[in-house]
């Protein structure tokens, strides 16, 4: 990995809009743990909300904004010249772009997520969230930074992978939850507090094998694509 | 007998074509540029870009070969430590300032000591290395300077310069065409794009000359000089008598045609503008003739590449 990318590709993701975004969704995910509190099945409420809200839509819309600007933004602006035009192996700047993704997302979301999960009062959540949020960054910052690079409008091409297949597809049948990438992390969830949920049905080894797989093929395809684009 | 060898071309294209889906940007060139300023000269969209982008490995030629110091740019990533390019486009990081952006590039050639190589890369163009506003803020000048310092910071071998002199005033133009030659004293092979003639004349060097994607002609500037002086022109000129100054014209033989337009104007057709230039204002004053404008029609640089690929 390359520390001066990686300083640079985290300089670029502090943007006004993107900690606006940080701090409405953390504001939601603090005041569903407040509600999960006081309901009636507090468990339930709390293993929904942190599966519904964590790992459905925090952890992949952050991954997204933040992922798919990280080298996206640079090939939209015409700038990726500057660090492609460099002897650096290729999959040291994705590597450098996956781990200022990561560095920034990763904190955020896994912190949110845990004191949201403390709030609630389900002792049996708070690991498993912290875990499970961490891993569903994990494989979406790789899916978006690769999409990032991939398509030129990639946030609509992400907002588009989430709200179909994400959301949609994966409700369709076995086959579909199983290439959902939420469908593991909340299987973590699920095994931790026994509350059942949709999708939420993968074994514990795949719950955390399949989501750090994701996670480095989108790291893979990055450095694989890096080296055979044409740099405007 | 004197068996001095030629030193080795740093730059080489052989049958070097690229094209995007149906347009062919490029169209079998040919090339070796050796150390020294080369000039890339070319109307819009002739295809310098394309072809300094393929010299830094940036895009992959559809067809041939482009080799920097012996090795594939575009496959061998070591040798890009030896070239500094400053592409065309204004875009650069605008959250760093104009130091950390020239750090950022030593530091990523891995020079011994980027500040100080930093520092030293922005006083050669002429700008403040403590400043420490951000680029965001600069000026299109100081963009096209900064992009140089960033060129230049790692002392390359080979450097590419897309229209490296668009938004600088005539000193800082002279300084900066002043800056190649002494790099390209130096022993670097520096190749610079341009599609203002006169420009290219101050490079004063080697021209590749492209058109329409292909290389349209080679060699000293003044020779291809003299074959743009040397092309039919078409001339307008605006004077109180034209029928007069045309017939006289005509006579000379310094016209091979012409055709009245108006009450004001009369449009010339010559083989040979020199002689023309040399006749005309003579012509005008022995009779009685105001020249009001004497404006080429066709003195573009489009013009211009039309008459040199068609040579």
């Amino acid at each position: 990995m390359n520390p001066h990318i990686f300083r640079v590709v985290v300089r670029s993701q502090i943007s006004t809009g993107r900690l606006l975004a940080l701090a409405g969704l953390s504001g939601v995910a603090i005041l569903l743990a407040f509600v999960a509190r006081v309901a009636d099945d507090p468990v339930e409420v709390a293993t929904l909300s942190m599966g519904t809200f964590g790992t459905n839509i925090f952890a992949p819309f952050i991954a997204l904004a933040l992922g798919s600007a990280a080298l996206g933004n640079l090939v939209e602006d015409r700038t990726l010249v500057y660090v492609w035009l460099r002897p650096v192996p290729r999959y040291s700047v994705a590597t450098a772009a996956f781990a200022a993704v990561i560095s920034v997302v990763g904190p955020i979301v896994v912190a949110v997520m845990t004191v949201a999960a403390a709030i609630t009062g389900v002792g049996d959540l708070l690991v498993a969230t912290a875990v499970a949020t961490a891993l569903a960054v994990f494989a979406y910052s790789g899916i978006f930074l690769a999409l990032g690079l991939r398509f030129k409008r990639s946030l609509l091409v992400g907002l588009g992978y989430i709200a179909i297949w994400e959301l949609l597809l994966s409700r369709l049948g076995d086959w579909f939850a199983r290439l959902s990438v939420r469908s593991y992390p909340m299987s973590i969830l699920s095994d931790a507090t026994g509350v059942e949920m949709r999708l939420a049905d993968r074994s514990t080894l795949t719950s955390y094998v399949v989501p750090l797989a994701v996670g480095v093929a989108g790291l893979i395809y990055t450095s694989w694509r890096l080296s055979r684009t044409e740099i405007d | 007998m004197s068996t001095q060898a030629s030193p080795p071309p740093m730059v080489q294209a052989a049958n070097v074509s690229k094209w995007f889906g149906d347009l062919v940007a490029v169209s079998d060139v040919s090339f070796s540029i050796g150390a020294g300023v080369t000039a890339l000269l070319g109307p819009n969209g002739a295809g310098k870009s394309t072809l300094l982008r393929m010299m830094c490995g940036l895009a992959r030629p559809s067809n041939g070969t482009v080799t920097v110091l012996g090795k594939n740019p575009r496959a061998d990533v070591a040798v890009l430590g030896r070239i500094g390019m400053a592409p065309q486009q204004e875009s650069l990081l605008d959250y760093l300032s104009g130091r950390e952006f020239v750090e950022l590039a030593a530091q990523l050639h891995q020079v011994a000591n980027p500040v100080e190589a930093a520092r030293r890369a922005i006083q050669t163009v002429e700008l403040d290395p403590d400043d420490t506003r951000r680029l965001s803020t600069y000026s299109k000048g100081m963009r096209q300077r900064i992009k140089l310092a960033q060129a230049v910071v790692h002392d390359p071998l080979v450097i590419a310069l897309d229209e490296p002199l668009t938004g600088l005033d005539p000193r800082q133009r002279r300084e900066m065409i002043q800056l190649f030659h002494r790099l390209g004293d130096e022993g670097k092979c520096v190749i610079v794009s341009s599609h203002v003639l006169d420009e290219v004349e101050r490079f004063g060097s080697r021209v590749l000359v492209i058109a329409q994607g292909r290389l349209a002609a080679e060699g000293d500037f003044r020779d291809i000089r003299n074959l743009m002086d040397d092309r039919p022109l078409r001339i307008s000129i605006r004077t109180d008598r034209p029928r007069v100054l045309a017939t006289a014209l005509l006579e000379s033989g310094a016209i091979s045609g012409c055709r009245l337009e108006g009450t004001d104007c009369v449009v010339v057709d010559t083989t040979e503008p020199a002689a023309f230039r040399r006749a005309v204002a003579p012509m005008a004053r022995d009779r009685d003739a105001s020249l009001l404008e004497l404006r080429p029609l066709d003195d573009d640089l489009e013009s211009v590449f039309r008459y040199l690929v068609g040579q």
